[in-house]
């Protein structure tokens, strides 16, 4: 009986950690989300820009303390924060030189061929910027510690982690002042409307190539906020983000890839599979899981579990 | 207003467009007709900045339009409602009109300028809240005019508005159409298949085939013209 | 294409590895010798992943799942029950080509996007199997008594012979391959998919193909890698480098063609692991980085790879125009001696024959809209029958539901009396229906003769059949002569649209579906073209032709069928049908009826 009840105890709290760590892949789904569906690039340096994140917050929070001032608690929020501006610059700046040269209005509505240039270039910035975060960084796992990491607040049986919780009202506030921004303001808007049609949006006088750029530079500063939120419960290395852009594909897929709203939920699902798997499988083979996952979704509902998808007119 | 001189384009290595000329006068309805291949939706992409051609000259407005890039063209006052509607799908008839008013003179002028197009289509104003996705055809070819009109262009292109429509729809379209074109001055440049329509509206119109213009004339003398009927139906 | 050319690369490829034998005989470093080793190992790599994405071009990020099971294959069966790598290199073939179908089966029904993306779970997906599994870091036992019958070699030149000897094996197959009508449908598929499946390509069955040869050749270089590094871990064999460096090698030196990959590696190895040597430990990222940059710096400058810029190069100085004009083409006295200039009566035997394609009752929709309405046809023997309509009447989508691109919500097709309604395109194309499409679907980068001779392997059995069918069949269009050598690209609207007719007819079809033909042509090229189409009749091929305009057609068909709105709304002799009034309503609109009873009363 006792068993029982233990299992049940295990069962929810599973749930919850998985609820609580999806919160911040729906966050990261989300910046992927938008960079697909404005600018239909598949980004395999996703990964990497969290990655960055992930860096930027830790040298602010721990590694030269610029944000010690703000204590423990503020401090390491402040951190995550601040990475997204930072890695939209930087997006900015490639999107601008290097991957504008074969994206945008011209590419996007041709056949496959386009499209792979593309791959293949975000390709080479995710080897890039991999192995440059391993030449800067170097290779010891890391951490961005805070008294939060390891403290939780209990709850009817049930453990919250402080850091996890605070990482998810968090990424759910992201995620909600994203939405308005792209359903209220007339530049989200405006990113909208060339994401559904780009040669309508030129015919009504938007600069498609500008919406892109923006996009590319929001997306992965989205991801960044979502990878320093989690940098205080993940230890990380320059080679995560491999393992993390199936993570994030797997969210996007199964909201359905082009819906931002959908990349939310998908995330949030990939979480909760992710911590709910590690009640009958072991440690290692979590990312397994969610690849096989992945695949399962992308065979039998491609179109995703979320959104809807509207055909192109 | 626009003016068109021997413009050339090419895709590859076929001529699309060969040596066309067209002129549309300020406050004129200018049609330009001719069957599928002939060149029409070219000819609008051209002019929108889509398509570069390989020679001619556009020039609207005194001002030569080739060096302006296709983005800018909406701010000059020109409003290209597509083939085939092009309506932005995923967003709500509201959002889609408010797109349309993107340029300077739209953004500074919407809320009356919404109000109008709302009221000339009470259709899209019983839909304001739905997805231009899920209107019908006829719908969406009204919201694709009424996105054109939000920027309050001078000249309104429209790329054969019947394509894929019921022949009451088409009736109703053009019916509209004519009411901008007579009721708030609008210089109107149609693409149609629907010769008839196309040439009963129109001031002037010119006849497309093969990347050529063929004929062109006024609306009295296109509309008794033998060969234009006997071009469409081979009788 | 020609037999000299494949001696000539024959002797190109033993040359290459003979000048390579001869330097790495010479060089003594044992440091270089190994990295003169991994030059051939990443190129071999490379062409596995050319030999599925280079030639099909199916993008996979997932080549390491190949190489890894063939060097885990390998490494796990030496270890744990003794078995020599010359037993176990093949053993992990086969396991790669097993985990090659077992991947293909479902992941080839994924597009663009889909596939690439799903490619690159696998590995990642197997890596962290490995490590569950306990394999972090397995070492070869090193055999002292009989090192080789373990193929362990104290001279480090025995590994590059090895390795050298793979490399040339996989470079004939490659050559083989890209010369056969494997590699032709292969690249027939990569240029256009719907329009090879339409001349009888069965995409899937050559992609299954490529992915098993691929995977073989991935899991073979993935074995040696292992006997000559010794040890495994499941970062090297399965990690995203090793699928990127494999991509990368081939993009880099050249897609699609097997010097490709060679090129690649023998530029990218010995750069990277020079630089990994010299500041490896300052500098730890490195190798990725210059892989990394390889990549972007090839796609912004080179897209294709090194091969085919340096080609261009050297193709552009010493060229004669390829586009001569279109108009000085005259048609071969062949075609127009044949064609008298008093039309001869049809043969009118077959029309009472009965029905070649019968249609009943077909319907199919795109989400509410009904592009083909229930429609009921009958298109007789060695007939020329027109199918007209206004644009978005639903006349090609009517093809493509005939042709099997579409399926049919409802109805039935009969074709000479077999049932086509649930038949892919290539089945539907080896019953005899041949088809060309409103826009030109044309292989840009073959000749004119390539481009033919891709449509004529349904009704061939040997290539040199296929070269004869297809000569044939541009004989009959009159596209014989200089223009079969011509790159598709560089064509006339008027050539293309031939070129594409020949397609379709050199497997002898006995319907061809006509999409659109005559759009865009000339005056004097529209009567061309209308001559050689009754000619084809003429020679006993029933046609449906789809056209918008009415004037071309009235001169050439028995019968007009007429769509609008998806909806049949009349059928009958020209005569008849161009009086119909719902006809000139649904051509000219109500408002010209309207007026012509004006005019009339």
């Amino acid at each position: 009986m006792d068993e029982l009840k233990w299992l049940v105890v295990d069962f929810f709290q599973a749930v919850i950690a998985g609820l609580l760590v999806g919160g911040t892949y729906g966050l990261m789904c989300v910046g992927l989300g938008i960079i697909f569906g404005v600018m239909r690039v598949v980004n395999f340096a996703q990964g990497d820009f969290m990655m960055l994140g992930m860096y930027i917050t830790y040298y602010l929070v721990t590694g030269f303390g610029v944000l010690s001032f703000l204590g423990p608690f503020v401090g390491p929020v402040v951190g995550a924060t601040l990475a997204g501006p930072v890695v939209f610059a930087i997006g900015w700046l490639l999107h601008r030189y290097l991957l504008a040269r074969v994206t945008g209005a011209r590419v996007i509505s041709a056949e496959a061929e386009g499209h792979y240039t593309q791959i293949i270039m975000t390709l080479g910035v995710a080897l890039v910027l991999a192995n440059g975060g391993l030449i800067l960084f170097g290779s010891t796992p890391l951490s961005v510690q805070t008294p939060m990491s390891r403290e939780s607040w209990e709850i009817a049986l049930m453990f919250f982690n402080q850091a996890r919780t605070v990482a998810f009202v968090l990424a759910i506030l992201f995620a909600i002042a994203l939405y308005l921004f792209l359903t209220r303001s007339d530049l989200g808007k405006t990113l909208r409307a060339a994401a559904d049609n780009p040669i309508a949006a030129a015919y009504v006088g938007i600069d498609v190539d500008r919406s892109h750029r923006i996009a590319f530079g929001l997306g992965v500063g989205i991801t960044a906020i979502a990878g320093g939120l989690l940098a205080s419960t993940q230890s990380f290395q320059p080679y995560i983000g491999f393992d993390f852009v199936i993570v994030m594909y797997a969210g996007v897929v199964l909201g359905g890839m082009g819906s931002i709203l959908g990349a939310f939920w998908g995330g949030l699902t990939i979480g909760l599979a992710q911590q709910v798997s590690t009640l009958f499988l072991p440690y290692q083979l979590q990312n397994t899981a969610i690849f096989v996952i992945f695949l399962l979704i992308i065979f039998f509902r491609p179109q995703g579990m979320f959104g809807r998808v509207w055909e192109r007119a | 207003m626009l003016s068109i001189r021997s413009l050339e384009v090419s895709y590859g290595g076929l001529k699309a467009l060969n040596e066309v000329s067209l002129d549309v006068e300020e406050g004129q309805f200018v049609a330009v007709v001719g069957p599928n291949g002939a060149g029409k939706t070219t000819l609008f992409k051209t002019i929108s900045g889509i398509v570069t051609p390989a020679a001619g000259e556009i020039t609207y407005k005194g001002k030569n339009l080739l060096t302006v890039p296709p983005n800018q063209r909406a701010q000059l006052g020109i409003a290209h409602v597509p083939e085939g509607r092009q309506v932005f799908a995923s967003m709500t008839v509201m959002e889609n009109l408010e797109m349309g008013s993107c340029t300077r003179k739209g953004r500074a002028r919407r809320a009356e300028l919404l109000t109008a197009i709302l009221e000339l289509f009470p259709i899209l104003a019983e839909r304001r809240n739905q997805l231009a996705g899920t209107l019908s055809g006829g719908e969406q070819q009204m919201l694709a005019i009424g996105r054109g009109l939000a920027s309050a262009p001078d000249l309104l292109m429209l790329d054969e508005p019947s394509m894929g429509l019921a022949p009451t729809i088409v009736d109703a379209i053009f019916d509209r159409i004519e009411f901008i074109h007579r009721n708030h001055g609008v210089t109107i440049l149609l693409v149609e298949q629907r010769v008839a329509e196309a040439l009963e509206l129109c001031d002037r119109g010119y006849v497309l085939e093969t990347g050529r213009m063929v004929l062109e004339g006024s609306h009295d003398t296109l509309i008794s013209n033998a060969r234009v009927k006997h071009a469409y139906l081979g009788m | 294409m020609s037999r000299t050319d494949t001696v000539k690369q024959y002797c190109a490829i033993f040359a290459f590895a003979a000048i390579y034998l001869l330097i790495g005989w010479f060089v003594r470093n044992s440091y270089y010798q190994l990295m003169m080793t991994l030059v051939l190992i990443w190129a071999t790599v490379g062409l596995s992943w050319n030999m599925l994405s280079g030639y099909s071009g199916m993008i996979s990020f997932g080549h390491a799942a190949f190489f890894g099971l063939g060097g885990y294959t390998m490494t796990i069966a030496f270890v744990t029950f003794g078995i020599t790598p010359w037993i176990g290199i093949p053993l992990g073939i086969v396991v790669g080509v097993i985990a090659g179908i077992i991947i293909g089966l479902p992941t080839f029904r994924l597009r663009g996007h889909y596939f690439a993306l799903s490619m690159l779970a696998y590995p990642l997906a197997m890596l962290y199997v490995f490590e569950w599994l306990g394999y972090q870091e397995v070492s070869l036992p090193m055999k002292r008594e009989t090192p080789a019958l373990y193929a362990q070699f104290n001279d480090q030149r025995a590994y590059m012979l090895l390795a050298l000897v793979l490399l040339v094996i996989c470079m004939i197959i490659s050559l083989h391959v890209e010369r056969s009508r494997f590699g032709r449908s292969l690249l027939a598929i990569k240029q256009n998919e719907p329009a090879a499946s339409a001349a009888g390509i069965n995409p899937l069955r050559w992609k299954m193909l490529a992915m098993m040869m691929s995977a073989a050749i991935g899991a073979a270089a993935g074995g040696l890698y292992a006997i000559v590094l010794l040890v495994v871990t499941p970062q090297t064999m399965f990690g995203a480098l090793v699928s990127a460096q494999a991509l990368i090698m081939a993009l880099f030196g050249g897609v699609g063609v097997f010097w490709g990959p060679v090129i690649g590696a023998a530029i990218l190895v010995p750069l990277a692991e020079t630089l990994n040597a010299e500041l490896g430990n300052i500098i730890p990222g490195i190798q990725g980085v210059v892989y990394g940059i390889a990549i972007i710096a090839i796609i912004m400058l080179a897209p294709e790879g090194i091969y085919w810029r340096v080609r261009e190069q050297l193709a552009g100085r010493h060229m004669v125009p390829a586009n001569q004009p279109a108009s000085s083409t005259p048609i071969p006295a062949t075609v127009v001696g044949a064609v008298p200039e008093v039309e001869e009566p049809r043969v009118q035997v077959f029309a009472a024959e009965g029905p070649l394609l019968r249609l009943q009752g077909v319907c199919r929709a795109f989400g509410g809209l009904r592009a083909v309405d229930d429609v009921t046809l009958d298109i007789k023997v060695g007939a020329i029958h027109g199918i007209i309509g206004p644009n978005g009447a639903g006349k090609t989508t009517l093809f493509n539901v005939i042709n099997g691109f579409l399926a049919a919500d409802r109805g039935s097709i009969t074709f000479a009396g077999a049932d086509l309604t649930r038949l892919k395109p290539h089945d539907v194309c080896r019953h005899g229906i041949g088809r060309t499409f409103q826009v030109v679907r044309a292989f840009p980068r073959m000749t004119v003769l390539e481009n033919v001779v891709i449509g004529a392997f349904v009704g061939s059995n040997s290539n040199a059949e296929a070269e004869r069918l297809a000569m044939a069949a541009l004989d009959r269009v009159g596209l014989a002569d200089e223009q079969a050598h011509a790159i598709a690209g560089g064509l006339t609207t008027k050539q293309l649209r031939l070129m594409e007719l020949a397609r379709a007819l050199a497997p002898r079809p006995r319907l061809l579906l006509l999409d659109e033909t005559l759009a865009g042509l000339a005056h004097d090229a529209l009567e061309d073209v209308l001559r050689i189409i009754r000619q084809i009749n003429r020679d006993g091929v029933t046609i449906a032709i789809i056209e918008h305009t009415m004037h071309a057609m009235v001169k050439l068909v028995d019968r007009f069928s007429v769509l609008d709105h998806g909806k049949l709304i009349a059928d009958g002799a020209p005569v008849d049908v161009v009086r119909d009034p719902t006809v000139i309503e649904a051509y000219l609109g109500r408002k010209w009826m309207e007026r012509a009873q004006h005019s009339v009363a």
